[in-house]
């Protein structure tokens, strides 16, 4: 069990929201959608894959089987879901540093919802309604969602590099090399494993077993130590 | 600026730069505390001594600067031999309880920074608990003489003690000889004391305006936070000391009861050695290649110029940077201080004049985090993201840290690396965890943030000498422009760790209640 695969961390938070009011949280969701502009800052927030608001009605949990209890819940519930690079902490600053509205916009009619600012209050609603991460799969564990966005962009422009890379003189070719490079040159950065985000011990040795297999899978050539 | 802090409380070094004070020479002590009770007499007894952050300057009711000054600091393992209550003690973060040595995966302090080639106290501490680090005691002096006179003041006040604290020996000095304390001082060129460190870079330029700790408004200019119309305010004191509200509207988390935490604050002391005969070579090395030739590369690899501090986003090629030189020499000391700390990267965004992986961008990127790529823009280019967060600088002005301290040692032989010269660096801040070792870990050793991948800072990343690591780091052109970005490949460890931890600056009032033992969090 690991809220972290690779550079990715998986976030899942539920918390009640009266269920009289949930309707509100739908409008406020379906606004934001049809007005990308209320998602600026959290498009630029840079270290977020995606993030999910869903409305779950205080019948339309899962009934598995007929053995299952029937459960009577109080409240309806709200969804959060969300992929990010980066830490815990990195990622429920960033949003309280630089969103601090929009959250509150979104779970206001959560109850006992303490606002994003003052943060000690905030990290602790957090907490207490996350729900860890039973299994987490990572197709690329060493890439963040910006290297995966650069991969494509180095690729595409390599591809069409490449239609043309023999034609004209040696000049031009190297006129549009330059201009190839300057055009990736926010998209050129190194993929090595992530900075530590999580103290757990499995966390740190897995990452050590990860360096340690990669020393072993790629040995140094003849010459370069 | 309307609040007025209690200067009389807070220990000098948290307000005072004192190199910039004339204290161009600095002894730092580390004690281990071996009996309680006399320990806390000598808290008690240096307490009278400590220098605290009041106007200094003459007339009625002033207080004289002082010859020479005191300032004190202690490790969770220090206030706990000192025998402060569990209750009170459980309520220090819990990166301050660990130290920095338990924090080294945090802190990438790997290979040649690792705890194993630090300086013998620094190795030693945290194993067995006779060599524990305690007690940080810091003299700084106008005169090397009266540095002297300080330290046989502090000889005599352990020698007092009765055995109730030991100094602890074990840092390293010229042909490595084990000293007693770590001496630091400022590099002096042709006789004169500079700003200057070994690599050649003027240093403390930046430092953050803080509510009620920063006197002159004009110096909050680039140096506090810059709201969502432009301004700029001073960064919440709560940011720099315990017990004030933070930028977060919120008093930030500390021990009880809270005279122990108030006008208090967490410090990080890091001793770095560097490697000068390494980053001459590699600078020289790559300035024969680099358009604009070696001293602008140096000054891509900070941001700033070596000889002044000119900062690239204002000067970002020799043209320019005359210009700059004519402006810096005829301006008074305001003017100097706007010139060289009033400015954001938004004329910058797709770090053509200041790379993203420089020194200065990497610690305080300022109000220019909120970019994003626009698919109309010619390749290669990053924007602002206007109105993207409630303030530019959100992602920045919960990060930044007080820095203090002096370089040390001399560079005798630039060809070597391994003579006794670096920098000791101490940074304050109210939260270790969430400035100083998120901007170590995210912007120094890794560079998402600035959509560089894995790339690090130039100067203080560490750069792995293993080729299978090997550290690179890119240095951005006009996307208009028609040259090539330069790479730089295969970055040396520029900059190696010997040794810090982290301590605890308590107020005159903390100081007086961990003396007489009455610390009591009810």
């Amino acid at each position: 069990m690991s809220n972290v695969a690779g550079k990715s961390y998986a976030m899942n938070v539920i918390t009640p929201v009266r269920s009289h009011l949930a309707w509100v949280n739908k409008v406020i969701f379906w606004t934001a959608l049809k007005l990308p502009s209320t998602l600026k800052g959290l498009i630029t927030l840079s270290l977020i894959h995606y993030a999910r608001w869903v409305i779950i009605g205080k019948h339309q949990f899962p009934h598995l089987a007929p053995e299952q209890p029937k459960e009577a819940l109080s409240y309806s519930y709200m969804l959060f879901f969300s992929n990010f690079n980066g830490s815990w902490d990195q990622y429920v600053d960033s949003f309280t540093f630089a969103i601090p509205s929009g959250l509150d916009m979104f779970w206001k009619w959560n109850i006992r919802y303490p606002k994003s600012v003052a943060l000690t209050p905030f990290h602790k609603y957090i907490q207490y309604n996350q729900i860890e991460t039973l299994h987490y799969y990572n197709g690329y564990p060493l890439a963040t969602s910006n290297d995966v966005k650069s991969a494509k962009t180095v690729k595409d422009a390599l591809i069409a590099f490449d239609q043309t890379a023999h034609e004209g003189t040696d000049a031009t070719f190297l006129k549009r090399y330059h201009t190839l490079l300057r055009g990736l040159q926010h998209d050129l950065g190194d993929m090595y494993p992530t900075p530590i985000v999580s103290m757990s011990a499995y966390q740190v040795e897995r990452r050590t077993r990860w360096h340690a297999s990669q020393l072993q899978a790629n040995p140094l050539k003849r010459g370069q130590q | 600026m309307t609040k007025k802090l209690d200067l009389l409380d807070i220990q000098g070094n948290v307000l005072r730069p004192y190199g910039r004070f004339g204290y161009p020479v600095a002894r730092y002590v580390f004690l281990h505390v071996s009996d309680g009770e006399k320990g806390r007499a000598f808290v008690g007894a240096v307490t009278k001594s400590v220098t605290t952050s009041v106007t200094w300057g003459a007339g009625p009711d002033q207080v004289p600067q002082p010859d020479w000054t005191v300032n004190i600091a202690f490790t969770y393992q220090g206030l706990k031999d000192l025998e402060l209550p569990t209750a009170s003690l459980i309520g220090f973060s819990s990166e301050f309880v660990a130290g920095m040595k338990n924090r080294k995966d945090i802190l990438g302090d790997d290979g040649p920074s690792s705890p194993q080639a630090w300086d013998p106290i620094w190795r030693e501490n945290r194993v067995t608990r006779e060599k524990d680090v305690h007690i940080f005691i810091s003299l700084n002096a106008h005169t090397p003489g009266l540095l002297e006179d300080s330290y046989a003041w502090l000889k005599g006040m352990i020698e007092a003690s009765d055995g109730g604290v030991v100094l602890l020996s074990g840092h390293l000095g010229d042909n490595n000889a084990v000293m007693d304390y770590q001496d630091v001082k400022v590099v002096m060129e042709n006789g004169l004391p500079t700003a200057k460190e070994h690599f050649g870079y003027v240093d403390g330029i930046g430092d953050p305006a803080v509510e009620g700790l920063t006197a002159d408004p004009q110096f909050v200019l680039g140096r506090g936070k810059q709201m969502a119309d432009g301004s700029w305010a001073p960064l919440a004191t709560g940011e720099f000391l315990l017990g004030h509200i933070d930028e977060a509207g919120e008093y930030p988390p500390a021990p009880n009861p809270i005279l122990l935490a108030r006008n208090g604050t967490y410090m990080v002391y890091r001793k770095l050695h560097e490697n000068v005969a390494t980053f001459d070579a590699y600078l020289n090395e790559h300035g024969k290649h680099f358009p604009g030739g070696k001293e602008l590369l140096a000054a891509k690899f900070v941001g700033r110029w070596r000889d002044n501090g000119a900062p690239l986003v204002k000067a970002p090629d020799q043209a320019s940077k005359d210009a700059f030189d004519a402006q810096l020499a005829a301006a008074d000391q305001q003017g100097r201080d706007a010139l060289l700390s009033n400015f954001t990267y938004d004329d910058d965004m797709s770090g053509a004049k200041c790379p993203f992986s420089a020194h200065m961008r990497r610690i305080n990127p300022r109000a220019s985090l909120e970019f994003t790529r626009d698919p109309n823009d010619v390749p290669g280019s990053l924007k602002v993201s206007t109105g993207a967060f409630d303030t530019p600088g959100a992602l920045t002005n919960r990060r930044r840290v007080l820095r203090r301290g002096l370089p040390y040692g001399d560079v005798k032989d630039r060809s070597r690396d391994d003579g006794n010269h670096g920098i000791v660096i101490m940074m304050l801040n109210a939260d270790i965890n969430r400035q100083f070792e998120f901007v170590q870990q995210q912007w120094i050793n890794y560079g998402n943030d600035f959509k560089a991948g894995n790339d690090k800072e130039i100067l203080l990343g560490n750069h792995s000498a293993d080729e299978r690591f090997a550290s690179k780091a890119v240095i951005q052109v006009d996307p208009n422009s028609d040259q090539p970005p330069y790479f730089l490949s295969k970055i040396p460890r520029l900059v190696e760790t010997r040794g810090g931890d982290y301590f605890f600056v308590p107020s005159m009032t903390a100081l007086r209640m961990i003396a007489s033992g009455v610390v009591d969090p009810t």
